[in-house]
Formats: C-alpha cells, structure tokens, sequence
C-alpha cells in the first residue's frame, strides 16, 4: 500500500467513490421500496421517501400477500404466487431436459440437416413475443389449452427451447467425440451415454438453464396476462392488478412489498445457484 | 478367437475416397500395425474395423462372420483411444467396470474382473481416483484397463502412446508388448511412428492415400521394402535414395570430381532392365568406415566429403554429397570424430542389401 505514489492514491481513491456512487445509485430504488413497504401509509404520506421506516411495520406485507384486492378478488397475491408457480415448474424441467437431449444429438449425433435444424432453432431466439400472440392464441384454442395453466407452460416450453437448445448445444460441442466412441464401444447405447456420461457433466449448464428459464418465465408478462383466464393468472399480472386496483386511497406500502414478493423467487435462485451460472456459461471444454 | 478379414474395403466422405481397396488378412493372436503418414486413411480404417465410421463398400469378417452391418457393440471389440477417452465424472474403477455393467455382468462378476485387470496393470491403488487427478501414464493404463477388462475378440489402439513423454512411451511401449505375449489377443494398433512399428508388430501394414503398399513382417519392410515410398517412410535415419547412372551392370557415383563404380546384386537383371538412371536405396548403416574382415564382390571402398557430424551416442551420422544428393552414413563414434577432423572420410559401402528404384515412379525394381 505505501507503495503507491500520491497520484495512485488519488486515482483509487477517485475509482472507489465512483463505484460507490453507481451501487448506490443502482440500491436506491430497491432501498425505497423495502423502507417504504415496512412504513404505515400515514407515514408514507407526511414523511420523506428516503426516510427510514419509525417502526417495522408487517402489515403491508401480509396484506399484499394474503388480503390485496387484485381487480374483483380480494385474497392477496398468494393463489397467483402459486399458479406460478405451477406454470414456471413444469415449463422450466420440461424445457430444460428437451433442451439438453437436443444439445445432445445436435452436438454427438449430427445427421444430414442437423445444422440447419439448428440455425432454424437459433432463430427462435429473435423472434418478439408479440409476433406470435395471435397465431399461438389459435393454436391453444384449437388444443383446448385456452387459459389454462398447462396452455401457459406450452407456451413457455416452445419459447424456451431455442434458449435452452443453445446452451445445451454449445456445451456439450465441448466434450470429446472420442468419449462418445468409447461409450458406444462398450456397448452404451444413445440414451446410456446421455444418462452415464452427458448428464453427470451438466451440472453448470443444467444451473444456467434453470435460473435463465425460471427468471424468464417467471417474470413473464405479456403470455400471462393473453394467454391466462380469471384463475390461472401468473403472479406478474396479478401485481398489475393489485397496484391498479384502488380502494380509496393509494397503498404504497402494500404495492411496494406486492412488488417484492413478486421478485423475490428470482433473487433466491440467482443467489442459490448465481456462482454456476457465470461458470456454466464460460465452461470451456471438459478436462478429462 | 479374433482373426479379421478385410476385403475390398472402400470409404468415402463426399468426393474424397479415403480408403481405395484395402485388403488385410489378419490372423488370430496376431500384432497387426497400421502405419502411415498423417492423412493415409489408417485411423479411418480402424474405426470401420471398430464398426464407428460406416464403409462405403467391402466387407469386415471377424473369425469368418460379416461384421459390416453390425454395431460396435454387436462386434466384440475394444479400443483405446489417443486421449484416453476416460469417463470423466466416474473413478477409475467405474470406467473399467462400465462396459461390463452396460452388458448385464453379475456384480461379482464385474468385481472379480476390475480386481484382475487392476492387479495386472498395477492400478490397484488408483481405482478410487477420478481420470483427473491421474498422471499422462496413469490414464493411459487404465484406459487399457478398460479395454481389457471386457476380455473382447479383438483390441484396437488408436495411436495409444502419442500423448505420453519419450521414457514413458518408450517403458509402455514395451509393457503393451509383453501384454500381448500375455494374453494372445488379436491387436490392430495404428500409429505414425515407425521404431513403434517396428518394435511392436508381427505385422505391418504401410498406408499411403488410403492404400496399403505393402503388408508384411517387420523385417520384410524394412530389408525388402514394395517401393520408395516404404523405404523412405521405415528406418530412422532414412534410407539414402541416390540417382545414380546405369553402366552395364554397374552404377556410377560421382564424388569430389572422381567417378566410382558400384556393384549390385543381380546385376545381369539391371543391365537387361535398359534403364539409363536408376534411384540407388541404401541405408546409412551399409555405409560405415572401413572395417577389417568384410570383403566381397558387393563391397566398395568410396570416399565422401564431410559436411555435418550428428553424433547419437551409440554411433555418430555423417552427411556428405554423392552425385549432388545429400546422403547419410553411420559411423563409429571414433570413426565420426576423425571424419569431422580430416573433413572427408572414404567409406566402406555395402551393397548386397541395397535395393533400387524407378527414377520416376518410385516402383521396386531390384
């Protein structure tokens, strides 16, 4: 440290309150919103917004989750927590496994076409989720899946897939052909190779797959509010509802900790399983 | 049991035919080695052999069956790969043991097997470690570890020892040598060096651009070889090729303004050949300093003037020039010190295993 000449000093000095002065720019919206949800809406009102909450006040928050009126219902944001949940679950295992078999023969089983195949799934990657509202809109009718919670997780598989695809795809190029040679040698066959020597080396890519897919689908608005009736709304929709929805005066406190909960699944994920996925998307290849 | 039968066999990717025809008859027990420089179609021979790449025409017989159409598994072979090819998320005893659990083995079975192979290779203490944490050398004998342990007809290595550091390739070299005087099983071992094919073979079979050009027993190849292409490719230093003129049954060498005749064997068929050049092929061990007790119609005495010295240790490489082509004579070491201190040296050239060939097509004449 006392190496560094004046100058240096100045410099890291200047670097640092730099730094500083971005994260907090970056925490103070989230900073507003934790104090405000703990105040009480009179102190919201006569207090200043950066002000601490005087007291830890839960209310908001077992209103928003439990007793909030989200347009005609009043039961809080808990059912559309859990519907979901119930759309982000099996469209996250159900696109992730599709994904990894397609990385799988896309990458150790290339065919005559393959690489075209997956040009054309790379495609689906660009293609705006407005583009294709009306035409998936027929589709689920004319499967009976209209508003529906297993219609929802169609959605989100076909539109996952492209991503998952791609991330499967890319890792698996990584590990040797040679092994899949050896395998088959000694007598795996397709699906015993994927079983014994794919899956154990997908540890980082399945993690990068799962938090991808759960944040996407998770915070997905636009198919949610189109494609869901009154009682499989996911929980983005519902938070519009419920800060939209007024009873007298406005509840900041209430929307604030609805808006939370609402990203909190996210957040968990990311901070659970955050370390693989930066990991998982720079793995090279496999050492042996 | 594990003879093999190749037949006809042609492979293409595209437009470009890597394999033309190729004809291998290998019988049981035997050490068959697929040699050739990079590109000559050898590993894509033996992948058809293992059943991992289809051929295009022609038929595999393994002890008499037609093995074209089957898969790897259906064949009853195992390789060893060039990167080892370990699984690498299981321990050493697991990648040993997989190929038995892929094919239902009993569980004692299986035990009993990666015991006996562990023991054989001396692996026993490393059975519980993943691939990464073994040395090059470690890999490479639990990768044939694995092969062994499924006991198959035939064992094909892919280059096994190319990854390894010159003692340890050398220490291994051996073992595999000693491994297959062990068990007696049927090897095909593709490989581009040729003291390893040498060293290691029954048989070797010389590709070049996806033909064999000549199949034969190590001394066969290297004292009798099909054409120059053979002979330049075997032996270490390589065979001197000297475009010499044709005198009766005599060759002219030009050297240091002086022209010196050579005797050949046979050389009533060279002078009925009416060439006027021929290549002259002689390796550099026929070419040595005067030695007492060696005489004979084939044995000349022709000075060459001395450029470089290589010394090896065992013996010292002297290079020189006759007829304006650079060539190579094996020398004592005292003999190698002389030569570089006069700056020439008169050698004693023997011609009797000397072997010519057409100036232009490279094809054996004598």
């Amino acid at each position: 440290m006392s190496s560094l000449t004046r100058t240096q000093r100045l410099y890291k000095a200047l670097f640092i309150t730099l730094l500083l002065f971005f994260a907090l720019v970056y925490l103070a919206p989230l900073y507003v919103m934790l104090s405000t949800s703990f105040k009480g809406i009179e102190e919201i009102r006569s207090g200043n917004i950066l002000a601490l909450p005087s007291s830890l006040n839960g209310s908001a928050w077992t209103k928003a989750w439990s007793s909030a009126c989200t347009g005609g219902d009043c039961y809080g944001l808990a059912p559309y927590f859990w519907n979901s949940m119930r759309i982000v679950l099996p469209a996250l295992i159900i696109s992730t496994a599709i994904g990894a078999l397609n990385g799988y023969v896309l990458s150790q089983w290339r065919f005559a076409g393959s690489n075209f195949l997956f040009g054309a799934l790379l495609f689906g990657c660009f293609i705006p989720f407005q583009v294709i509202l009306l035409p998936m809109a027929k589709l689920l009718a004319w499967l009976g899946l209209a508003n529906t919670v297993s219609g929802l997780v169609l959605v989100h598989v076909i539109y996952g897939l492209a991503f998952t695809t791609l991330f499967f795809r890319n890792y698996y190029v990584g590990i040797p052909a040679e092994l899949v040679r050896a395998a088959r040698l000694d007598g795996a066959g397709f699906f015993a190779i994927f079983r014994h020597i794919f899956l154990p080396l997908s540890t980082p890519i399945v993690v990068v797959s799962v938090i991808w897919q759960f944040t996407q689908i998770w915070n997905d608005f636009l198919f949610g509010v189109v494609y869901s009736g009154p009682g499989t709304q996911p929980i983005t929709v519902a938070l519009n509802n419920l800060v939209n929805t007024t009873m007298g005066g406005k509840e900041y406190n209430v929307d604030m900790a609805a808006a939370i909960i609402a990203a909190l699944p996210t957040l968990v994920v990311y901070l659970v399983a955050g370390k693989y996925f930066v990991r998982g998307l720079t793995a090279g290849a496999v050492k042996g | 049991m594990g003879s093999i039968q190749i037949q006809q066999l042609t492979k293409s990717f595209g437009d470009t035919e890597v394999l033309k025809g190729i004809d291998l008859d290998i019988k049981d027990g035997e050490f068959l080695i697929l040699v050739g420089p990079s590109g000559c179609g050898k590993s894509t021979l033996m992948n058809s052999i293992a059943g991992l790449e289809e051929v295009t025409s022609g038929d595999i017989l393994i002890d008499g069956d037609n093995v074209t159409d089957l898969s790897p598994k259906e064949r009853d072979i195992a390789m060893v790969f060039q990167s080892y090819a370990l699984y690498p998320t299981m321990s050493v005893s697991r990648n040993i043991s997989f190929g038995l659990e892929m094919r239902k083995l009993p569980k004692a079975e299986i035990e009993s097997t990666v015991a006996k192979v562990a023991k054989l290779l001396q692996i026993e203490h490393l059975l519980d470690r993943k691939p990464s944490q073994l040395s090059g050398g470690q890999r490479q004998r639990v990768a044939m570890g694995r092969a062994l342990a499924r006991d198959p007809r035939v064992f094909l290595f892919d280059e096994p020892l190319s990854n390894l550091d010159a003692k340890l390739r050398v220490e291994m070299r051996t073992e595999i040598k000693k491994l297959h005087k062990r068990l007696g099983t049927t090897i095909v071992y593709v490989t581009h060096d040729q003291v390893e094919a040498m060293t290691l073979a029954d048989r070797i079979a010389v590709m070049k651009d996806g033909q064999v050009q000549q199949f034969g027993t190590p001394y066969e190849i290297y004292n009798n070889p099909a054409n120059r292409f053979v002979a330049d490719f075997m032996g270490s230093p390589p065979m001197n090729f000297i475009e010499c003129v044709v005198l009766d049954d005599k060759l002219v060498i030009d050297t240091q303004g002086e022209k010196h005749e050579l005797h050949v064997a046979n050389g009533d068929r060279l002078s009925q050949a009416g060439l006027d050049t021929v290549i002259l092929g002689i390796r550099p061990e026929m070419m040595t300093e005067p030695k007492p007790h060696v005489a004979g119609a084939l044995v000349h005495n022709i000075p060459m003037q001395v450029d470089v010295i290589e010394p090896m240790g065992p013996d010292t490489i002297a290079f020189g020039q006759w007829n304006s082509v650079e060539v190579q004579a094996r020398l004592s070491p005292e003999a190698g010190v002389e030569a570089q201190e006069k700056g020439s040296i008169c050698l004693q050239v023997d011609t009797s295993k000397a072997v010519l060939f057409d100036a232009f097509s490279g094809a054996r004449i004598l």
